[in-house]
């Protein structure tokens, strides 16, 4: 039986408050979040009811110029020298003037991610946790995400679809792990539209991903797609193949390659395809396999919830697609959430990390918090769940 | 201020190498390190730093122009900057080091392989011995 009310908040308060920093690609975020001690909790499965407030929610996002991604060395030295700021910034948007006796809980991205950057965050977090003798928990990213996800849809037993530039995952939970049922065999959706983006050279602010979007949205030959190769391997999926041939066809579009039959009329030369046919075309064609694989998932399991969570999560345009396909499945429904929670956060992190807080599971050692690029979602044992 | 800060390395090659600093050089009284700024690559495509660190900070009544009283922390800061640069040179140093005998090691091994297959061929041989050993 879960009791998520076994530890006790600090000073006999009746609500416990944790500290969540994560920065395990470009963005860093630090997000303060309360839990009240509600008795609904002391059995069942309630850690998607939490009614968490969020006292702060910072994120600052290391931008680079149009046609180049984020170097791990640079990355690093953005979060580095902006932790410290965004801490203090999110203590004070949160009233704490006694982190010592205030925070309960550290929670920092123990892994996936990129190296050099996890390392400047959990630097970070140890410090902290020393200074002020508060306890520290090494967070999964992707649970991060799919604990923020349920806290703030509701959704009590969904199958997720995690979707960022990192991750590519279906999931689904069973046994007190979060059971990947479907994933990228290569680069993620997120990577794929940000390496697109790059070639397109059009601004990283604030997103590659949101900027493709914009694109599309302005295509005026909605009902001709580019056709583009289809990838989905059973429950898995590909993406690399589509972004080089897309890449080769974007490129032969700004050399004016008139010789390529898809891009120009062979007898009058006209072009036919414009740069937002094909941001339309690679999101449809990317996003119906998505939808494909999220449906069987939901069969196999027998779900109808879906949850999407994930940078790429805020795309209008996803949740739509993904939202006829529910609306088709007797009694579905599909669940997103906006910018501030699909994007990497602080908040995420604490969400997760104070579930695993209450259930008991802190770090004992400083040698448990060394950061891993590579940590499965179902290696987490998710004890706060039945 | 108690000690200084200083860092220890060590290696099968090099038992054991101290870094210490000096409080007067002007390499440990910066926040910003000679090899902690942004990557060449992404200043050549035309990034802004936005990302440096913030400066070491005053103490209240000292004055920047005249001889500068800065903060506990501050100084630690600066010292810490200072100490990152001396090791980031040393590591630097030992990869080109590293690097360097690997190349030599290779052109001595392809040197003497050079030789081997001259002396062969003056020697009478076709150059053909390992296909003709296949053949066999």
């Amino acid at each position: 039986m879960v009791n998520l009310n076994t530890i006790k908040p600090k000073n006999n308060r009746n609500y416990y408050l944790a500290l969540g920093l994560e920065g395990s690609a470009n963005k860093l975020g630090v997000g303060i979040l309360k839990h009240p001690i509600l008795p609904s909790h002391e059995s069942g499965d309630n850690s998607h009811h939490c009614q968490a407030e969020i006292l702060s929610n910072i994120r600052d996002t290391y931008i680079t110029p149009p046609g180049e991604g984020f170097l791990p060395r640079d990355t690093a030295r953005h979060h580095r020298n902006w932790c410290v700021r965004l801490i203090k910034r999110a203590l004070e948007e949160a009233g704490i003037n006694d982190p010592r006796n205030d925070i309960d809980v550290i929670c920092f991205t123990k892994g996936p991610g990129m190296g050099a950057p996890l390392h400047s965050v959990v630097i970070a977090a140890r410090t902290c946790s020393l200074m002020w003798g508060v306890d520290l928990v090494g967070v999964n990213h992707c649970v991060g995400h799919i604990e923020m996800g349920r806290e703030i849809t509701q959704a009590i037993n969904p199958v997720v679809l995690y979707v960022s530039g990192g991750n590519t995952q279906v999931i689904a939970y069973s046994e007190n792990r979060y059971r990947i049922f479907g994933e990228t065999l290569d680069i993620a959706i997120g990577n794929c539209l940000d390496r697109f983006a790059r070639t397109l050279k059009i601004p990283n602010a604030p997103s590659p991903g949101y900027n493709i979007e914009q694109l599309a949205n302005k295509c005026k030959n909605k009902d001709q797609l580019v056709e583009l190769p289809y990838t989905v391997k059973g429950m898995d999926l590909s993406m690399s193949g589509i972004l080089a041939y897309i890449d080769s066809l974007a490129k032969d579009l700004f050399k004016g390659n008139k010789k390529n039959k898809i891009l120009f009329d062979q007898k009058t030369g006209e072009q036919k395809v414009t740069v937002e046919d094909l941001c339309y075309s690679l999101q449809e064609n990317l996003f119906a396999m998505l939808v494909e694989i999220t449906e069987r998932a939901m069969a196999h399991v027998n779900a109808s919830q879906v949850l999407i969570v994930g940078g790429v999560g805020c795309n209008v345009r996803l949740q739509e697609m993904m939202g006829q396909m529910c609306k088709d499945r007797a009694n579905g429904q599909v669940h997103a959430t906006d910018e501030r929670f699909c994007i990497d956060n602080g908040v995420m992190i604490a969400q997760a990390g104070l579930l695993q807080y209450r259930m008991g599971d802190v770090v004992k050692d400083l040698k448990e918090t060394v950061v891993t690029q590579k940590f499965r979602t179902d290696e987490v044992y998710v004890s706060w769940r039945e | 201020m108690g000690d200084l800060i200083t860092a220890k390395y060590s290696s099968p090659d090099i038992p054991e190498l101290h870094f210490t600093i000096d409080v007067n050089d002007k390499r440990y009284q910066t926040t910003n390190g000679m090899t902690t700024g942004p990557s060449e690559h992404v200043l050549n495509a035309g990034q802004i730093d936005r990302d440096r660190p913030s400066d070491p900070k005053l103490l209240s009544g000292s004055s920047s122009d005249v001889e500068p009283h800065y903060t506990e922390l501050s100084k630690l800061r600066m010292h810490l900057t200072g100490l990152q640069d001396d090791i980031n040179i040393f590591l630097t140093e030992q990869m080109e080091l590293a690097k360097k005998k690997k190349i030599k090691l290779h052109s001595e091994e392809e040197e003497k392989r050079i030789d081997e297959e001259i002396n062969e061929l003056l020697d009478g041989g076709d150059g053909d011995e390992e296909d003709e050993d296949e053949g066999k």
